[in-house]
């Protein structure tokens, strides 16, 4: 029997597979396709303070092995998922991770700790949306403010803080090792890469917000190279995501150094895929005579 | 209400071009079959790889219920349906459905109007085969560019009354679907009318819908990524101006129910 659980943060997993925000909603729409508690963990919707449009239409857009999204955090506010969906998700033997979206550093906090006590495993910190105006990846692309707002969340909260980076900077290890310096009990990345398409008939841009994050198996290298560099450089556990379909996907993300990994547009392409990714590194492991998943945690630039 | 929806490997069992580039396909699949109302649509795999990534979303055409097979009728847009059209009998597609929420009808026999425009046809067929199987009554106006794109007239048919117009005038009368509509709403008694076509055709239905006080729901498309409501990628604005998804509170909307734009 192969040993799949992992630890993020003091979150147990009984696998390392989650499913990535945004991706996913809050679980419950794949809920009657297979058991949700065959996953590892659920990372819900982003949550922001109060309800949220999200942005005009057209939100999505095809693109070559994915897509790019400009949803714009659309979700039915903190309370809403406090009072309403998170006692069903709870009915499910899972860990839920909260994603949270504040505008402000302040609503970072009061997210956090609105969440506190309510039975969330823990907390993504989202300062890696690219498709808002407002917080989202501005704090993420900065060092020091990416660093003040896991400050803000860390001492709000009692949670397991997860930290989710965006690929849009020229240093991800800076931002990495300021968010940890900063509290940070663990590293999710890679958030979406900022791209557009456009129209050539209507010779406009594709997505009315313009600009979106792109992602699916196109991104995936992009991600691998983020964890291998940031999981090398700080000594809190790494969530690596971007891209991936297949347990081999998951496979080169923890060999690279991630200790759990997250299936989020694959979601799309195969709503079965999390579950696919579970066995399939369960079977690498029987094949590879591997007892335990720690072993392959990094072993690309361990041994 | 979305009821039960299911992913499933279903075997292509025959393919043909019913007009340039439109095709109708059956497949067999039973649990779909079984559980599909008017209006619903699956997710239908077009790639073997991943690209394109994405489903295709296609409206149900038609459901052969003891056979256990479903119909669509899909016109070649892009890479994802030129690679569904290129399948041949006995291989598989992977869909997942049936999804959202379709047409809304009682059962009691009433008069209803169906206007299909071009490939805009695809979810009424369903529809006009369960209304007539109740007794409505039923009127179907078809309008295309030219008659080549006139689709399925004779299944509609059986249904009941047919009236088809084409703007070259190369079938039925000449002239603009819009047209046919408001002349049928003033000539003629309907309880409800079902329409689906490109944007201008459901915003003349709205117009009409409003001016003659006669419901209609309609069945919008839009671009997905995952079908089933969690991704919030294909929504639409409702009159109070929040967002609905066209997967899961869609693709039927009652006309008074959604602003639309574009």
């Amino acid at each position: 029997m192969v040993d799949l659980s992992v630890e993020i943060a003091g979150i147990r997993m009984k696998n390392p597979v989650m499913v990535a925000s945004g991706t996913f909603g809050f679980g419950l729409e794949y809920a009657q396709l297979f058991d949700l508690s065959r996953l590892g963990a659920i990372v819900t919707k982003a949550l922001t303070v109060e309800p949220w449009p999200g942005n005009p239409p057209p939100r999505i857009w095809e693109t070559p092995a994915g897509l790019l999204n400009a949803i714009g955090l659309q979700n039915p506010g903190v309370e809403v998922f406090a009072d309403e969906i998170l006692p069903e998700l709870k009915k499910f033997d899972i860990p839920v991770i909260a994603n949270i979206a504040g505008f402000t550093k302040e609503e970072f906090a009061e997210l956090a700790s609105r969440l506190t006590g309510t039975g969330v495993s823990g907390l993504e910190v989202n300062i890696s949306c690219p498709n808002v105006k407002a917080g989202g990846m501005v704090f993420g692309t900065v060092p020091e403010l990416a660093a003040e707002v896991v400050e803000a969340v860390v001492s709000s909260t009692s949670l397991p803080v997860i930290v989710k980076l965006t690929p849009n900077v020229t240093d991800i290890v800076a931002v990495a090792k300021a968010v940890v310096e900063a509290g940070a009990h663990a590293l999710s990345l890679i958030n979406t890469l900022l791209g557009m398409a456009i129209d050539i008939h209507r010779k406009k841009p594709v997505l009315a917000n313009v600009t979106g994050g792109l992602s699916g198996p196109a991104i995936r290298p992009v991600a691998v190279r983020a964890v291998w560099q940031v999981s090398q450089a700080v000594d809190v556990p790494v969530v690596g995501m971007g891209g991936i379909c297949t347990g081999s996907d998951a496979l080169e993300f923890i060999l690279a150094g991630a200790t759990a990994v997250a299936v989020g547009s694959a979601n799309f392409y195969d709503p079965l895929s999390s579950v696919k990714v579970v066995e399939e590194i369960e079977n690498y492991c029987i094949e590879h005579g591997v007892e335990s998943l720690h072993e392959l945690v990094g072993a690309a630039w361990k041994n | 209400m979305s009821g039960f929806y299911s992913e499933v490997s279903s075997q292509i069992v025959e393919q043909v071009s019913v007009a340039p580039d439109c095709y109708l396909l059956t497949l067999k699949a039973p649990q779909v079959a079984a559980a599909a109302n008017p209006g619903q649509f699956v997710m239908l795999r077009c790639s073997t790889g991943y690209d394109p990534f994405l489903r295709r979303p296609l409206s149900i055409h038609q459901v052969l219920r003891e056979q256990g097979k479903i119909r669509f009728l899909y016109r070649v847009k892009g890479k994802g349906t030129a690679w569904l059209s290129e399948r041949k009998p006995g291989e598989r597609v992977s869909l997942l459905g049936p999804l959202g929420r379709g047409f809304v009808y009682s059962e009691k026999k009433k008069k209803g109007l169906l206007v299909g425009a071009g490939i805009g046809v695809a979810p009424l067929l369903f529809l006009a085969e369960e209304l007539a199987s109740l007794e409505w009554q039923l009127v179907t106006l078809i309008g295309a560019r030219t008659a080549s794109q006139v689709l399925r007239g004779d299944a509609f048919s059986r249904c009941g009354a047919v009236k088809v117009i084409t703007e070259d005038g190369s079938a039925g009368e000449r002239g603009l679907l819009l047209q046919l509509l408001e002349r049928e709403l003033r000539e003629n008694d309907f309880d409800v009318i079902f329409g689906c076509g490109p944007l201008p055709v459901l915003k003349g239905i709205q117009e009409f819908s409003r001016r003659f006080g006669i419901p209609a729901q309609i069945a919008l498309e839009e671009r997905m990524a995952c079908g089933v409501g969690a991704c919030l990628g294909c929504v639409c604005q409702a009159r109070d101006r929040t967002y609905l998804r066209v997967c899961r509170e869609g693709p039927v909307f009652a006309a008074d129910e959604v602003i639309l734009d574009g």
